[in-house]
């Protein structure tokens, strides 16, 4: 009964997602939008054709590293900054004040200064770290002032350390909010990433889109674009069900 | 004397980091082909006051249009699917598919779609736009203050009635939290668009000047960029903020 109560309420999101697909196709089918749209399963035989494999492969993993460095090391910078910001107190506004800054900065004003500091192949990972970074420290700053001031008082009166305030209390209250926030920096950690290779990456999948749309190579195009956002779709999928996980152990 | 040390206590960071840059440019010697210090960009910005102008101009112009129709159409999208439970099953899946994806992955596909040109970048700023603001506002429209529909029921207000008076103004919050985020986005988008097609505009002006190694206008362009997009963006909050302020 459960299930089927399931499947009424999934069905029209999965007619959704067909008729978008279907749309596609059409689209593609009777050149509807010129022939720089091609239909779904051109793109499709495209990435399923064994020539195309090691291209596809190794600009995938090359972007794809890119992403993972960007989001772990903007994971740990942001947790490391707010944690900072929690007992330096007074630095918290100019913090405040530059990550917003930074964050609305758009990531092309960064390039120059990262083309000096860096490597050109490491600059992709880079750009994902500072826009991960921005997420991660919104999110734990708000989280760990989301302990509730009952909760607050029972650790001053029992006369917790500050050290032990903030591994047993702040730190499990602060959990969803970070969950949340990490899930949320996962298209960002790819945007990151793609706009990095467009400044003059060597490789990658940002690199394949932008060969692809000056050589008119459509279908090559297209598989990039979709072998990225395939793959963020699922990672933010994943996320999504962490987040749900921690929600229910940790949340209020 | 208090407003000069509020101002410090806020934007002490900011300040810190022009003189790190100042103090790296100095210390490690670095040529202006590498990388110039604060001056000679600013001294740039000063002399051609016209040529920044006139590009940061039209990167507004194009962001500007671009938001307001990608914010438009996301909320008439939002009403559409508000009105019908089927619709509403549809879209909500495909705008949550697409607010999980790098939505700049789709400049390269959409300027080679509609070609290279000025109204291509408003598309892509739209489209940009228009999801965050359709699923936000989606959110908005469902999400009604608590007591409020049986009240209206009471008092037995027909459909249209509950929609301007109750539905629509308690979506507006969160219409305005879209708005905050798109912002930057559309800057950015657009920035990115005209450096992808190199027509005009910042993007435009930023890729000239790579290619040359002017890192002079290079990084002019990038702080003409930068201040445009964080104005912006706190204007955005302001208006986010006020809005809240009264509405709640």
């Amino acid at each position: 009964m459960r299930f089927a109560r399931k499947a009424s309420h999934a069905l029209p999101g999965l007619l959704g997602v067909v008729a978008f697909l279907g749309a596609w196709q059409l689209i593609g089918v009777y050149r509807l939008a010129g022939f720089t749209w091609p239909p779904l399963t051109t793109v499709i035989a495209y990435l399923a054709d064994p020539a195309h494999h090691t291209l596809l492969a190794r600009a995938a993993a090359a972007s794809f590293s890119s992403v993972g460095i960007g989001y772990g090391l903007g994971l740990l910078i942001g947790l490391a900054i707010a944690m900072l910001v929690r007992i330096i107190r007074p630095a918290r506004e100019g913090i405040d004040q530059l990550v917003a800054v930074i964050h609305a900065t758009p990531a092309i004003a960064l390039a120059p200064v990262f083309m000096v500091i860096l490597p050109r192949d490491a600059i992709p990972a880079a750009i994902s770290a500072l826009a991960v970074f921005y997420l991660v420290y919104v999110a734990t700053t708000s989280g760990l002032e989301s302990a509730h001031r009952a909760h607050q008082d029972l650790f001053s009166v029992l006369g917790a350390s500050p050290f032990s305030r903030f591994a047993r209390l702040e730190l499990p209250a602060a959990l969803p909010s970070i969950v949340s926030g990490l899930k949320l920096a996962v298209p960002v950690a790819f945007m990151g990433a793609i706009v990095g290779e467009w400044f003059g990456a060597s490789r990658g999948l940002g690199l394949l889109m932008i060969s692809g749309m000056q050589n008119f190579q459509i279908p090559m195009l297209w598989s990039a674009v979709l072998l990225a956002t395939l793959t963020s779709l699922v990672a933010y999928g994943l996320m999504g069900l962490a987040e749900r996980g921690v929600q229910q152990r940790y949340g209020q | 004397m208090t407003g000069i040390r509020r101002f410090f206590a806020r934007n002490w960071s900011i300040l810190a980091v022009i003189a790190a840059w100042q103090a790296w440019v100095t210390i490690a010697e670095l040529n202006s082909i590498v990388l110039p210090g604060p001056l000679p960009v600013a001294r740039d910005i000063a002399t051609n006051p016209g040529l920044y102008l006139a590009n940061a101009a039209q990167t507004l112009a194009v962001s500007a249009s671009g938001l307001v129709i990608g914010f438009a159409l996301g909320i008439l999208v939002a009403v559409l699917a508000w009105c019908s439970r089927l619709l509403s099953g549809m879209l909500t899946p495909i705008g949550l598919i697409f607010s999980s994806i790098p939505i700049v992955a789709l400049i390269p596909i959409l300027a080679r779609i509609l070609g290279y040109d000025i109204s291509t970048v408003v598309a892509i700023v739209a489209v940009s736009a228009f999801f965050p603001t359709f699923v936000f506002a989606g959110a908005g429209l469902n999400d009604l203050p608590r007591g409020a529909p049986d009240l209206f029921a009471v008092f037995g207000a027909s459909r249209i009635q509950r929609f301007y008076r109750l539905v629509l103004p308690s979506a507006v919050p969160n219409m305005m939290i879209a708005l905050r985020l798109i912002v930057p986005e559309s800057v950015l988008a657009a920035i990115l668009a005209e450096f992808l097609m190199g027509r005009s505009g910042l993007g435009f002006l930023f890729r000239e000047a790579t290619g040359r190694f002017a890192m002079e206008r290079a990084l002019g362009t990038s702080l003409v960029a930068a201040v445009t997009a964080i104005i912006c963006f706190f204007l955005a909050q302001r208006a986010e903020r006020a809005v809240k302020a009264r509405w709640s």
